[in-house]
């Protein structure tokens, strides 16, 4: 196995004094707790994220204060509970360099913003004979959309590759390009491997074939932000829960000319313009796509959640998980039998790993009684799996709000299941 | 309740001495590492003996003798590879009808407070599988799920 060389601990441990974790994390109050007696060490941020004071606050603010229905009420309060909520799609704007608050449409999660997509987008544009290209390490919730629609339309799905690093192989993946591709909708990071996918260039590639591009963006942008002009991408998704914001609420980002050409996803109020048994007319976007009274407090929680990634600064938040990647992959590869799954250059903080001789279900078993909670499993990755030829991994995915001391009890942790399992 | 199996008060009996989680973790733990490979052949980790659902792979096979069900089960990780063999051990030796008595109940006296839930609904399932063999008298689970046992 390669040895990590531990690349400028210094500079990484910096600027961790710069961010000031330890204020930071007194902002969650989750982690204060202990679990079977030792304290909490939360490194399952990968599937969702713990959230800070100030989004618990917001919802809770919203709730006693001002919560009412959004878009149609003609009183104060509903008033009041429709600016805050409209704000948070500026914000959102903002946040990922959307042209206009009107690119931003607020959907469940992103896979709905990605189900969403494939039922409009897809359904009217995609034929018989077309192609897609996923990627081989894509979250099921990018895979299975499209073979449900492939099923219905019979378009055929590529599947780009990445080398035994995990590393993304563009030579490939332009192999597969042609001007049948119609879609590339692909992860900017991996959730098992932490591989950050170079999206500015697969997107670049793919419009020279005229296919649109989707980003899958749940994992990337929590580590590095994103910036949806930059990367020229056709669509953007994410989810509120895994960037410190609430459950139920996610964004699709769209450029404007593709979502006008899109016909409504879910049909009921507040999506339409006119209403009546001899037809009826439709919102333009993004209300197009918002059928129904929306996530209201959880899309407020997460206008919190953006403002206080937004204060902390994303280019801090990334050197500081950046530190915390370098020292465990430092700590995790110097100890014998333990592989690292998953070595790209431009990783996010995320690790998975196996202890050879064990299955990955009884570390993290021994893992958690330690108080380590990490996930194991396939993670919803199952096609991933196959092409690594394991059943699983374990997998420590850090937040803004691990510090050192995490990584080294991880890293103890992994010693106390070496000793026990062995 | 009813005494089940020696092999199962055994086990109760030794899991509520036990008075910390964490070793009585550990004694599952230990539990796994005592089966063997050869206790259950490589020949019986075929998919017809495997339970469905599970995070990972467990085996459960059944062998009829004098009327009385004998149970074996493996896993490829070994907390419930632990566990399998627990609950093959604690009812192994019963009839068909005294094993239709068995209910949660029993599984929950053998005090495995130390297991995530999930695990605790594995082994529910691994006690409706013995049912299960019990009524059926036997076979493979492949021959359960399809109804042929
Ligand atoms: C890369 C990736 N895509 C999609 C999802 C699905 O996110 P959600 O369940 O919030 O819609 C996840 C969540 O694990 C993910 O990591």
């Amino acid at each position: 196995m390669n040895k990590v060389v531990p690349i400028d601990i210094q500079v990484a441990s910096n600027s961790m004094d710069a961010f000031d974790i330890e204020s930071v994390r007194k902002d969650f109050p989750i982690l204060k707790q202990d679990i079977y007696g030792k304290s909490l060490v939360f490194l399952d941020s990968g599937a969702s994220a713990q959230k800070p004071q100030v989004v618990i606050d917001a919802v809770r603010e919203c709730y006693e204060t001002y919560y009412s229905n959004v878009h149609r009420g003609a009183y104060f309060l509903s008033q009041k509970c429709t600016d805050v909520y409209e704000q948070v799609r500026g914000q959102i704007a903002t946040f990922i360099n959307a042209p206009s608050e009107n690119n931003v449409i607020i959907t469940s999660g992103v896979t709905e913003s990605i189900n969403l997509v494939a039922q409009t987008w897809g359904r009217k544009f995609l034929k018989k004979g077309d192609e897609i290209i996923v990627s081989e390490v894509e979250h099921h919730a990018n895979i299975v959309p499209w073979q449900l629609l492939q099923d219905e339309i019979g378009f055929d799905i590529k599947v780009a590759k990445i080398d035994d690093q995990g590393e993304f192989l563009l030579d490939t993946f332009k192999a597969l390009l042609s001007p049948k591709t119609k879609l590339v909708a692909i992860t900017d990071c991996s959730n098992v491997l932490g591989t950050m996918f170079p999206v500015k260039e697969i997107t670049r590639l793919a419009h020279e074939v005229g296919a649109k591009v989707l980003v899958d963006g749940a994992q990337g942008i929590v580590h590095k932000g994103a910036d949806v002009q930059d990367l020229d991408c056709d669509f953007y998704g994410f989810t509120g829960h895994k960037i410190y914001g609430p459950t139920g609420v996610g964004i699709l980002y769209g450029k404007m000319d593709v979502l006008k050409s899109m016909p409504p996803y879910q049909g009921g109020g507040d999506m339409i313009e006119k209403v009546s048994f001899a037809g009826t007319t439709f919102q333009e976007p993004p209300y197009r796509f918002e059928a129904g009274t929306p996530p209201i407090a959880q899309v407020i929680g997460l206008g919190a959640a953006i403002k206080y990634v937004s204060d902390l600064g994303m280019e801090n938040i990334s050197a500081h998980e950046q530190g915390l990647l370098a020292y465990a992959n430092e700590l995790l590869s110097a100890i014998e039998g333990v592989q690292i799954i998953g070595q790209a250059k431009d990783k996010a903080a995320i690790i998975s790993f196996l202890i050879e001789g064990t299955h990955p279900f009884d570390v993290a078993a021994v893992l958690d009684r330690q108080g380590v909670a990490t996930r194991v499993g396939q993670h919803c990755a199952e096609p991933l799996m196959d092409r690594l030829g394991i059943v699983g991994t374990v997998r420590a995915s850090f937040g803004l709000y691990n510090n050192k001391d995490d990584v080294d009890r991880l890293a103890a942790a992994i010693g106390r299941a070496k000793e026990l399992l062995l | 309740m009813n005494s089940i199996t020696p092999q199962y008060e055994d086990y109760a009996d030794a899991l509520e001495m036990i008075d910390d989680e964490d070793m009585r973790f550990e004694y599952i733990i230990d539990m796994g590492k005592k089966v063997k490979d050869e206790d259950f052949p490589e020949a019986l980790r075929i998919d017809a003996n495997l339970m469905h659902g599970c995070m990972s792979r467990v085996w459960l096979c059944d062998e009829v003798r004098d009327g009385k069900h004998y149970f074996s089960g493996f896993s490829d990780a070994i907390i419930v590879k632990g566990l399998a063999a627990m609950m093959a051990g604690s009812f192994s030796g019963l009839t068909t009808d005294e094993l239709q008595e068995l209910t949660t109940d029993h599984v929950r006296r053998l005090n495995l407070g130390a297991l995530t839930t999930q695990r605790q609904v594995g082994m529910m399932a691994m006690l409706e599988t013995f049912k299960k063999f019990g009524m059926s008298g036997g076979g493979t689970l492949a021959q359960l799920r399809s109804g042929s046992a």
